[in-house]
């Protein structure tokens, strides 16, 4: 028995009316990101097994598995955050823009400008929320003050934390709450402006209000960036995603668009989980 | 019983015996040096005793009672007493009697049963000098350009005195000093250019104005400083000392009279601090016996500071290095060794590498390429201020390193990972975001290096510190900090003053004078670091999950 209620699969993704993207068969202008044979190891073992994608633009694509599948490692692989794992080797290929982000000239940081990330944790730096969510800006050597100060306005707007701050910018961003912090994060992640914005399980450290604040966030940031979303909570996925990969044990098993794979999942293994039958 | 011995009571009251007896210890040092060392300073009642002697002759001895003893009767059986058979200890007195000009001694000691009679008349002076030390005794007469004058009259020239004696100082260190250091070195310029071959007719003419306009200048300010002796010369007071006899003292060689047994405790309060004033901004005189410490002070503080900051970048930069940046190899794995074993090598051991490394060879070397026209005489080739920082900079390295590593290792890599994650480098992630986080833990590192820096003094023997500088490091002259000249530091000097001195028993209350001196500084110097480091606490107090 399928236990997703079909309001919220209308609720959550806007490609319920919009026509649904054949996955396999995207133009290159549909394109994000493209993922080629992709292999991980951790020493000797191997957590990704020949993973194939595309993730197209524009559009919010959900990772769900059981623990241990290898869904945030897959994410971490995108912005190249697996090169600070010793011992973790890479064969094929991640492409951004048609160009191998694997690529021995390719410069890390840039990459990671361009491929923003935000983690389970929400994870503030000790300064204010004006410095937080500016320090990308002035990383890329930005100090004009009125520029900085626009991008402050337009990211915490973005992320839905502007009304609740803007009165107390210049004030330790650790004085916020969780839910705060981590739309703080986001703030901080879009401010750069990335194409594409990765986020790993953002909501499993909060509260349902804060969770639902973000998820309703999700959806405007789409509008503006491509978002790959790993998360535990299914129904998240099927609220908020367009597309959904299911993986089990490095395995890609199926990736598909949401409303297929919640109501009419091609493999077993697929129906098993959502079904809660495991994990 | 058995349940409180179970319950854990008594390791608490163990930890907290241990602590109280740690506390009581360092209070209790703190206590026997203060009380010791400032009774140096308080003024104290100047005594004339009559005393009668082994042959019966009566004699008047006046001074300070400067230390009490009991001294059991079989010691001093040689003497021949006669004495009370139930009597088992003989008091006897330490005398400072001054006036070295008359006795050979300054200090004697008095056996309480040979004095007859015990006064402190109002009338006492004690004369602090230049020179010579103190003098004892009554005043006889002051004149005043042959005339005489009464003792009312004393304060006001007194203070003159001071007046010209401040000036004279000033032209002769100052003013006169300068045009030295300028001579100096126009006769360098002119030896580097012999030394080059290019000294020219032109040159040579150009030079030597330079030097007619400054022998010039130095005869009007010499004419100027033998006016002010003239002037201070011409009035001298004439004192009376114990045994009868007629002192004259020049007005030029007195630093102060005062009527001890005259001062009301406000008096002696305010000369209490007066002295204690003068201890710390003065001069040492008479080979460092007498006068102030403010050479020693002033080079300590200064090598100290200098010290930190050659050993705060280098055990930054050594730690960040071991932390973030080396693999986990056994060339990561020798360096680690090699900073443990830096930690337990005796420091004398760092003054003689210091010595020999340092001094000789890169000291030698900056001088054959630097400073040959003043060869033979060495410049950086001899010990100095830099060597001296630079040796203990090695030698409280590791300490730096230690802290700042741990300091490193705190911070949860979620930090960099965000960082990172929004395009930063790993240099720059260091840089904005976890240096700033680990800055308490290197102030801390920081503390301990000066806490261990300030104390060492062996080393320091070999490598800068002298019993008697002419001139501080730091002066109104270019390059203004001059770290080729030796320096004072105050645990040398109490040292010096200790066991070196001509007169021990003298010397020993301005042992621990300096000693509570060379405490405090460094309790200051600690305060200030701790203090800094609590503000950057506030400032990256992380909240702990």
């Amino acid at each position: 028995m399928i236990s997703i209620s079909p309001n919220a699969l209308a609720n959550g993704s806007d490609s319920s009316l919009a026509k649904t993207l054949d996955l396999n068969n995207l133009t290159p202008e549909q394109v994000a990101l493209d993922i080629n044979n992709l292999n991980l190891f951790y020493g000797e073992k191997q957590a990704l097994n020949n993973i194939s994608m595309s993730i197209p633009k524009g559009q919010v694509t959900a990772f769900i598995g059981p623990s241990g599948c290898g869904k945030s490692t897959l994410l971490r692989c995108i912005n190249r955050m697996n090169d600070l794992v010793d011992n973790c080797h890479i064969s094929g290929e991640i492409n951004l823009h048609g160009s191998n982000i694997y690529n021995k000239h390719v410069d890390v940081a840039d990459l990671r400008r361009k491929v923003g990330m935000v983690f389970q944790r929400p994870n503030p730096f000790p300064k204010t929320i004006y410095e937080n969510v500016v320090y990308g800006l002035r990383i890329t050597g930005e100090n004009n003050r009125r520029k900085l100060d626009e991008a402050v306005e337009k990211s915490l707007k973005s992320a839905a934390l502007w009304n609740e701050v803007k009165d107390r910018l210049h004030e330790s961003a650790l004085g916020l709450s969780g839910g705060q912090q981590q739309r703080l994060v986001i703030a901080r992640a879009i401010a750069i402006q990335p194409e594409v914005l990765l986020l790993d399980e953002p909501t499993s450290a909060l509260d349902p209000i804060s969770t639902l604040t973000i998820e309703e966030l999700i959806n405007d940031l789409k509008k503006q960036f491509t978002v790959v979303i790993v998360t535990h909570n299914m129904q998240q996925a099927a609220r908020v995603s367009d597309q959904t990969a299911f993986m089990y044990m490095g395995d890609l098993i199926e990736y598909n668009d949401t409303n297929t794979l919640f109501t009419t999942p091609l493999k077993k293994k697929t129906e098993d989980y959502i079904t809660g039958r495991y994990g | 019983m058995n349940k409180w011995f179970k319950s854990g009571s008594p390791w608490i009251w163990l930890s907290a015996g241990g602590v109280s007896l740690s506390l009581i210890s360092v209070l209790g040092l703190l206590w026997l040096i203060a009380s010791r060392g400032l009774s140096y300073f308080w003024p104290s009642e100047l005594y004339q005793f009559n005393v009668v002697d082994q042959q019966g002759v009566e004699k008047i001895v006046i001074g300070e009672i400067y230390d009490r003893e009991q001294i059991p009767v079989d010691q001093l059986a040689h003497l021949n007493l006669v004495l009370d058979p139930e009597q088992e200890v003989l008091e006897r007195l330490l005398i400072k009697t001054g006036n070295r000009e008359l006795v050979s001694l300054d200090f004697r000691w008095l056996l309480s049963h040979n004095i007859k009679n015990t006064q402190t008349p109002k009338d006492l002076v004690v004369v602090e000098r230049r020179t010579h030390g103190n003098f004892y005794g009554y005043i006889d007469s002051i004149k005043l350009d042959g005339k005489p004058v009464t003792t009312t009259q004393l304060p006001e020239l007194l203070a003159r005195v001071e007046k010209f004696q401040s000036q004279m100082d000033q032209l002769q260190k100052s003013d006169i000093g300068a045009i030295n250091y300028q001579l100096e070195r126009l006769r360098l310029k002119t030896r580097k250019y012999q030394l080059d071959n290019k000294l020219t007719s032109d040159i040579q003419a150009q030079i030597d104005t330079e030097v007619e306009q400054l022998n010039a200048e130095y005869a009007t300010l010499e004419k100027e400083l033998l006016e002010y002796r003239e002037d201070i010369s011409r009035d001298h007071i004439v004192m009376r000392a114990m045994g009868g006899e007629l002192v004259t003292i020049n007005f030029e060689h007195i630093l102060k009279i005062t009527f001890n047994n005259k001062l009301s405790i406000i008096d002696k309060s305010v000369l209490f601090f007066s002295q204690i004033s003068s201890f710390l901004v003065e001069d040492p005189r008479e080979a460092n016996t007498e006068g102030g410490v403010f050479p020693a002070i002033f080079g300590t503080v200064l090598m100290v500071l200098l010290m930190t900051v050659i050993v705060s970048p280098f055990g930054v930069i050594a730690a960040i290095y071991l932390h973030e940046y080396a693999g986990k190899n056994a060339l990561t794995k020798l360096l680690r060794i090699a900073v443990i074993n830096l930690a337990g090598v005796p420091s004398i051991v760092y003054g003689v590498f210091g010595l020999g490394f340092f001094v000789y060879m890169v000291g030698g070397s900056l001088d054959q390429l630097f400073y040959s026209e003043n060869l033979p005489s060495p410049t950086f080739g001899t010990p100095g201020v830099l060597w001296s920082a630079l040796t203990l900079a090695i030698l409280t390295l590791p300490v730096v390193i230690v802290s700042t590593e741990e300091g490193l290792s705190r911070i949860p890599s979620a930090m960099r990972h965000g960082s990172l994650a929004l395009g930063a480098t790993k240099a720059e992630t260091l840089w904005r975001i976890i240096l700033p986080i680990a800055s308490p833990a290197i102030m801390t590192g920081i503390i301990l290096a000066i806490a261990r820096a300030a104390g060492e003094v062996a080393p320091l023997m070999l490598v800068g510190v002298v019993k008697m500088a002419p001139n501080l490091p730091l002066d109104g002259n270019f390059p203004f900090l001059h770290l080729d000249r030796k320096f004072m530091h105050l645990g040398f000097h109490i040292y010096d003053v200790g066991f070196q001195s001509p007169n021990v028993e003298a010397a020993r209350p301005l042992v621990y004078a300096t000693a509570l001196l060379l405490v405090t500084i460094i309790i200051a110097l600690n305060m200030t670091a701790v203090s800094i480091r609590n503000n950057l606490r506030e400032k990256y107090k992380m909240l702990e999950h």
